[in-house]
């Protein structure tokens, strides 16, 4: 689906989703849906529980496939590639497109080595090289002058967002060009929460970004395109503005007015 | 009476019944214990630790059995954890809803509870009587074979622990499930797996039956783990079971160290264990 | 006001302020425009002026727009949710108040047209600078969130209902002197109403400013200025 007043027809599409059905198993979970996730724009994806919002997201780095009951069919083009093929190498895949989970997950190691980890999977580089590249992805998830007296503390002892931030740096650090957010601020307080969507921001003057949101007003105060779930199906696609103030679909006035039957 | 007042003597009597309980337990706890250090503590000295097991009447030590079991033991654990850990890690992130995992699991837990000396039993058929005679190799192999359960249970138990969401978030970076596994996985799950290990060597150390009926044991010194050896737990039987005083005071002396060790080692997996939590 | 985490909404809030700005900058131009064409007979200014309020409307719907988006797209909330409908609020006040500008030019085009009688005008000049300085102070008193230039803004309407009043009573005499001073001096009185109206606006601002920053409202009854009252003057009804 393409936003129905037409803008955004001259943006670029950095992912174009393609007649794509979800099964768990014998269910559908998505069905046929056609979207665009437009480059160096925010698209956020809202819907109600279960609407398979999670599932849209999970696809386009092929997190699925660690579960092998789960599978896609149809086209998910990333710069005009098919990434469900089979012959596509998922783990370049996904370091092409990287991830922000629900929940902080920092690894169990320190706040330099979180960053670290990543960089040293895809680049061979030097100390002072890789401590630069650490800066360089703390400061850009603004995490930076919180923990550069404390880079050899655990990961673990920082406060929810600042893990967050630092998941998101971490995220960053490898450089890909789409990152996934995954309800990012569902376990977080309100000022973390801004503080996250003020990083989210400033991500997409370089990143195509992607999030999925419980919180409606989360989706129109960071997102430039929405688009609406229910049940499987994607009912309205449109700018974040004019989906938020005059929607064209009744469906999705009632959801985001809380009307919802 | 009112409704109020039943619930509340009826509380008292379950509260008094449990302490009850707990005190009748600990008792016989505090006793061994007693009886373990006032027995075992007279012969405790350095003599023990530096003179070999002596013949019926003469003054002696353990050193030989407390190096047999310190090398049976750390054999068998060096042959037992990796193979346990990997068996752990196969059923926790591999095998998941395979019938091939359910049946492994199924065989690890009967190992799990099976008596130590049908463990000896099979180890002497299949190594001793094919050989001709007893040997250490023989007992580092049964006491590797109850290691392996104790590992793999915990190491399962302990990788299921680690929330899945690391891993996603590790596979999310573009890691290949093996590296998602050593680099995240088990080091999540570190001390957990320390902590089995630990249990496990607390398990074992105390184990008669299975070196009976193969590493049996040795009057001497000896390092040689084609020859039998001698280990703490058979000299306690053998000496516990003897006529003579000065063997029946070596044998407290040695259920002493063999259970102050299993206490550290119990102990130290507790603190373990209890970092992981916090973490 | 220290600044929010999201900086994109401080652009939000600015960008409103900056447009009421240049709104207020167009309406008292527009105003000072009308009543000079009106006393010089200038024609050509006052078609100016009438040209000029289309980009008044246009920024009035931009302001109206954006405001509904951040309401929408920020959930605003205290501080911020006054501001943002203070700046409906003005921007509708100055839309107004161009909207009447503009009705004086045209009728200074007509009036331009048969030029009579200048001294009837100057009590409408009065009335001007008076409306000209309420409203260039309650447009500082908004840029600058001043509660008192605005409460004195709001307390001075009184005298510009006196004026009106006195102008009033001048045409009405004017009129009664010669008949055909009639047209002209009826033009006139619709411009006297038109100023009066413009400080109405301007007072209305004035409110809109004080609830912005204490978020109170000021009294509804304000002290009144005419001598006059309406069952005297008109027609009943």
């Amino acid at each position: 689906m393409s936003p129905t007043n037409g803008a955004g027809a001259n943006r670029s599409a950095k992912i174009l989703v393609k007649d794509l059905n979800f099964f768990y198993g014998d269910s559908l979970a998505l069905k046929s849906v056609n979207m665009s996730v437009y480059a160096n724009s925010v698209t956020a994806i809202i819907g109600p529980s279960g609407c398979g919002k999670s599932t849209l997201l999970r696809v386009l780095n092929r997190m699925y496939d660690l579960y092998p009951k789960q599978r896609a069919v149809g086209e998910v083009l990333l710069d005009g590639d098919n990434i469900l093929a089979p012959s596509q190498d998922v783990n370049l895949l996904r370091a092409r497109v990287g991830m922000v989970f629900q929940k902080p997950t920092p690894f169990p190691m320190s706040i330099h080595e979180n960053i670290a980890f990543g960089i040293k999977l895809y680049n061979k580089v030097s100390k002072s090289e890789l401590d630069g590249r650490v800066e360089k992805a703390l400061r850009g998830a603004a995490l930076w002058n919180e923990v550069k007296d404390k880079l050899h503390a655990s990961g673990l002892s920082l406060s929810g967002g600042q893990q967050q931030r630092l998941c998101i740096a971490r995220t960053v650090a490898i450089e890909p060009e789409v990152i996934l957010f995954d309800e990012p601020c569902s376990a977080l307080d309100p000022i973390s929460t801004a503080k996250v969507e003020e990083l989210i921001d400033e991500l997409k003057e370089k990143y195509t970004i992607a999030i999925v949101t419980h919180s409606m007003q989360q989706a129109a105060r960071v997102s430039s395109y929405t688009a609406f779930m229910y049940l499987g199906e994607l009912l309205e696609f449109d700018e974040t503005t004019k989906m938020f103030t005059s929607p064209d679909k009744k469906q999705t006035q009632d959801y985001i007015t809380g009307r919802f039957g | 009476m009112t409704l109020y007042d039943t619930r509340r003597r009826k509380n008292a009597i379950y509260v008094s019944l449990c302490y009850a309980a707990s005190v009748f337990g600990l008792v016989w706890l505090a006793w061994i214990l007693c009886a373990l250090i006032f027995k075992g503590s007279a012969g405790l000295m350095p003599a023990t630790f530096t003179q070999m097991t002596p013949p019926p009447g003469s003054a002696g030590g353990l050193l030989n059995a407390i190096c047999g079991s310190l090398i049976m033991s750390i054999a068998a654990v060096a042959l037992g954890t990796p193979i346990g850990i990997l068996a752990g890690t196969y059923l926790a992130e591999y095998g998941s809803g395979s019938k091939l995992a359910f049946v492994v699991r199924f065989i690890n837990d009967i190992l799990l509870s099976a008596p130590s000396i049908v463990i000896g039993l099979f180890v002497y058929q299949i190594v001793v009587v094919p050989m001709g005679h007893f040997s250490a190799l023989a007992g580092m192999l049964a006491l590797a074979i109850i290691v392996i359960p104790v590992v793999v249970r915990t190491t399962e138990d302990m990788l299921r622990l680690v929330p899945n969401q690391l891993r996603e978030a590790s596979t999310a970076l573009g890691l290949p499930k093996s590296m998602v596994i050593q680099r995240i996985a088990y080091k999540a799950a570190r001390a957990g797996l320390t902590t089995g290990v630990l249990l496990a060597i607390a398990r074992i150390s105390g184990e008669t039956a299975p070196l009976l009926f193969t590493a049996l044991n040795n009057q001497f010194f000896e390092t040689n783990v084609n020859a039998p050896m001698a280990s703490l737990p058979v000299v306690i039987f053998q000496f516990a079971l003897s006529p003579y005083a000065d063997w029946q005071r070596l044998a407290w002396t040695g259920a002493l160290i063999i259970t102050m060790t299993v206490l550290a080692l119990s102990i130290t997996a507790r603190v373990l264990g209890r970092q992981r939590i916090k973490s | 006001m220290s600044e929010h985490i999201v900086t994109a909404y401080d652009a939000e809030l600015d960008l409103l302020g900056r447009k009421i700005a240049e709104m207020g900058g167009i309406a008292e131009k527009m105003l000072s425009d009308a009543m000079d064409a009106l006393v010089d007979f200038d024609a050509d200014l006052a078609r100016q002026t009438v040209a000029a309020d289309p980009r008044l409307d246009h920024l009035q719907r931009e302001i109206e727009q954006s405001a509904i988006q951040t309401i929408a797209r920020r959930q605003p909330m205290a501080v911020d949710l006054r501001d943002i409908i203070a700046a409906i609020r003005i921007s509708a006040d100055l839309e107004r108040i161009g909207d009447l500008a503009k009705n004086i030019a045209k009728r200074a085009i007509v009036v331009a047209a048969e030029a009579r009688l200048p001294r009837a005008i100057i009590g409408l000049k009065s009335m001007h600078e008076n409306a000209a300085l309420s409203l260039k102070d309650v447009l500082d008193a908004y840029a600058q969130r001043d509660v008192e230039r605005a409460r004195a803004v709001w307390l001075r309407d009184a005298e510009l209902d006196a004026l009106e009043d006195s102008v009033f009573r001048d045409l009405l005499t004017f009129m009664m002197e010669d008949p055909r001073n009639i047209s002209f001096c009826t033009h006139l009185l619709f411009c006297s109403k038109n100023i009066e109206r413009i400080g109405d606006h301007a007072t209305n601002i004035a409110e809109t400013v004080y609830y912005l920053v204490t978020g109170e409202e000021l009294p509804v009854e304000r002290p009144k200025g005419r001598s006059y009252s309406f069952e005297q003057t008109q027609p009943p009804t």
